[in-house]
C-alpha cells in the first residue's frame, strides 16, 4: 500500500473487488473499522455479500439480502492490495470465499451446448 | 486498416442509433406537428453525444461502466433505485422491440404474430448464443443502415424545405401546447435513451479502451450518433410531408413503412422493413445486455459479452432470464408501439440517476486525472443537467393531461 490517503467513503465503499488475476468478485459493502474512543481508528477488513444490504436499504435491503443468501466475506485488510478504481486484492476470489455465486452457478451454464465456445 | 475498422464501427453506430422509440416519435412527431419539433432532435442528439462521450471517457480513463459508477456515487440504497428503475425500463423497451422483431416478421412472411414473437425470441437468444459480438454488431448496424431509404423517400416526397429550415428554429405553431410539450419530451427521450450508454460504456470497457481510444470515443460519439440524428430527421420530415397531409396517425409500426413505400413502391417497402428489422433487432440485443450489465455491475458481479457465457455464469443467466420476462411481456399482446411510449416517457423520468453520477464521476481529478471533464464538456454537461432535470419532472405530467398524447 501506497502511504496515499484514501478517501473511505468516496473511494473504498462500494467499489468493484477484483482478485489476483483480475477476476470481479463482489463490492465492497462494508468496512469493519476498530479503535475505540479517542484513538485512531483502523480499518481492519472488508466486508463483501448479500448480508450487508440489511443494515443498509430498510425493508427492500432486508428482502435483497434473503434473496441473496444472507452471507457475507470477511476480506483482512492484510489481503488488499491496491486501492485505485477498483479495490485489487492478493489472492485469488475461492482462496477468499467471494464470487462463489458464479462458482456455483457455472456447471449448470457449462451444460447448454456452446457456454464456453 | 485502422481507420477502415474505425468507418466500419461508426457506419454499424448509424445503423445501431434509431430503435422502435426513435421510429415511433419521430415519425409521430412529423404526423402530428409537421416539421415544427426538428430543432428538438438536434438537442437530444446533442444530448447523447455529449453523454455518451462522458461515458466512454469514463470507461476508456477509470475502467469503469455506467453502473460502477451509478454504485459508488449513489450508495447502495439509492443506487438500488437507479438500478430498479432502469431495470424496469430496460425491460419494457425489451419487449417492445422483440414485438417490433416480430412485427416486421409478420409483414414480410404472412404468418401469424403470436407464433413470430416466439421465433423472434428464440431467434434472438440463438444468435446471441453462437455468434461473436463483433459480428452481432456488423450484422445488425449494417441491416439497419437500410433505413437510409427514408432519407431517400424524405427527398422524394418534395418537402417545401424552407418550412424544413424553419423546424431547426424553435417556434410553436399549434393550439395543444401540451401535446406539443409531450411530444417534446418524447423525442428527448428517444434520442437520450439511458440503455445506449449502459451498452456502449460496458463495451468499452470490456474491449479494454485506455486513454489512447479517447479519439475514438469521441468520433463514435459526434459522427456515429450525429449521423444516426440525420435518419431521424428523415423520419421527422416523412412525417411531416406525407402522414400530416394524408392526415394518418402511424399507430402501427406497419404504417410507418408506408413513408418509403409511397415515394418509392415495393422496392422502399422491402428496404423500409429489413431496415426496421435490423434496426429494431439490434436494439433488443442492446437492451437485453444492458439489463445484464446493470445488475451484474450493482452487485459486483463478473460481466461480459466477450466472454464465454461460462466465464460469466450469473452475468449469462440474467440476459436468458430477461430474455424470457421480455418475450412473456409480448406474448400477453400489449401494443408494441404503446408500449414504445410509455417506456421511452419513463425513461426519461429515469435519466437523472444515471447522468448525475456520471456527471461526478467524470470531473473527478482522482480518476480522470487530465482526462478529467474540461470546462466545455461541463458548460454542455451543466446544460443538459437542467434539460433532463426538466423532461424527468414534466414527462408523466404531460403523459397524463396528454392522454398518451391522444388528445
Amino acid at each position: 500500500m501506497s502511504t496515499r490517503k484514501i478517501d473511505l467513503g468516496l473511494l473504498l465503499v462500494d467499489h468493484q473487488l477484483l482478485d489476483s488475476e483480475g477476476r470481479r468478485c463482489g463490492n465492497v459493502d462494508e468496512l469493519a473499522l476498530e479503535g475505540g474512543p479517542g484513538e485512531s481508528l483502523e480499518v481492519v477488513a472488508i466486508l463483501s455479500g448479500p448480508g450487508t444490504w440489511r443494515r443498509r436499504a430498510g425493508w427492500i435491503g432486508r428482502v435483497a439480502a434473503r434473496l441473496g443468501g444472507g452471507g457475507t466475506v470477511r476480506v483482512p485488510w492484510e489481503d488488499v492490495d491496491q486501492v485505485a478504481s477498483h479495490v485489487k486484492l492478493r489472492k485469488r476470489a475461492d482462496q477468499l470465499g467471494l464470487g462463489r455465486g458464479d462458482d456455483r452457478l457455472r456447471p449448470y451454464i457449462e451444460k447448454i451446448p456452446g457456454a464456453d465456445r | 486498416m485502422k481507420i477502415f475498422n474505425i468507418a466500419l464501427g461508426i457506419l454499424a453506430a448509424i445503423g445501431g442509433f434509431v430503435d422502435i422509440g426513435d421510429l415511433v416519435f419521430n415519425v409521430s412527431a412529423g404526423a402530428t406537428f409537421g416539421y415544427q419539433l426538428l430543432w428538438v432532435v438536434v438537442i437530444g442528439v446533442v444530448g447523447i453525444i455529449v453523454y455518451s462521450e462522458m461515458c466512454g471517457r469514463v470507461a476508456a480513463v477509470s475502467g469503469k461502466a455506467v453502473f460502477d459508477a451509478v454504485r459508488e456515487r449513489l450508495g447502495f440504497r439509492t443506487s438500488l433505485a437507479a438500478l430498479i428503475s432502469a431495470q424496469v425500463v430496460n425491460l419494457m423497451t425489451l419487449a417492445a422491440e422483440i414485438g417490433g422483431v416480430a412485427i416486421c416478421l409478420q409483414l414480410l412472411s404472412g404468418l401469424p404474430y403470436r407464433w413470430l414473437i416466439l421465433l423472434a425470441g428464440i431467434a434472438l437468444g440463438v444468435i446471441v448464443w453462437v455468434t461473436s459480438f463483433d459480428w452481432i454488431e456488423r450484422i445488425f448496424g449494417y441491416g439497419g443502415l437500410c433505413l437510409l431509404v427514408f432519407a431517400v423517400a424524405a427527398v422524394k416526397l418534395h418537402p417545401t424545405w424552407s418550412a424544413v429550415a424553419h423546424g431547426f428554429v424553435p417556434h410553436m405553431e399549434t393550439e395543444s401546447p401540451l401535446l406539443y410539450a409531450y411530444f417534446a419530451i418524447g423525442l428527448l427521450g428517444a434520442a437520450m435513451t439511458p440503455y445506449e450508454v449502459y451498452f456502449y460504456s460496458s463495451g468499452g470497457v470490456e474491449e479494454q479502451w485506455g486513454p489512447k481510444d479517447l479519439g475514438l470515443n469521441k468520433a463514435n460519439a459526434m459522427i456515429g450518433y450525429g449521423l444516426g440524428g440525420f435518419l431521424s430527421f428523415a423520419l421527422m420530415i416523412v412525417g411531416g410531408s406525407l402522414f400530416l397531409e394524408k392526415g394518418i396517425q402511424p399507430e402501427f409500426l406497419g404504417s410507418i413503412t408506408l413513408g418509403a413505400e409511397v415515394p418509392l413502391g415495393q422496392i422502399g417497402l422491402l428496404l423500409a422493413l429489413v431496415g426496421i428489422l435490423f434496426a429494431v433487432g439490434g436494439a433488443s440485443i442492446d437492451t437485453l445486455f444492458a439489463g445484464a450489465y446493470n445488475l451484474a455491475q450493482y452487485l459486483g458481479w463478473e460481466w461480459g459479452r466477450y466472454r464465454h457465457p461460462s466465464g460469466a455464469p450469473r452475468f449469462t443467466l440474467t440476459w436468458l432470464v430477461l430474455l424470457v420476462l421480455g418475450l412473456g411481456a409480448v406474448m400477453t399482446g400489449v401494443d408494441p408501439v404503446q408500449l414504445t411510449e410509455y417506456a421511452v416517457i419513463f425513461s426519461a423520468v429515469a435519466l437523472p440517476l444515471t447522468y448525475v453520477p456520471i456527471l461526478l464521476v467524470a470531473n473527478d481529478r482522482a480518476y480522470m486525472r487530465e482526462y478529467a471533464n474540461g470546462r466545455l464538456a461541463n458548460v454542455f454537461g451543466l446544460v443538459y443537467l437542467v434539460v433532463i432535470m426538466i423532461v424527468a419532472v414534466t414527462a408523466i405530467p404531460l403523459m397524463i393531461l396528454t392522454n398518451v398524447g391522444q388528445n
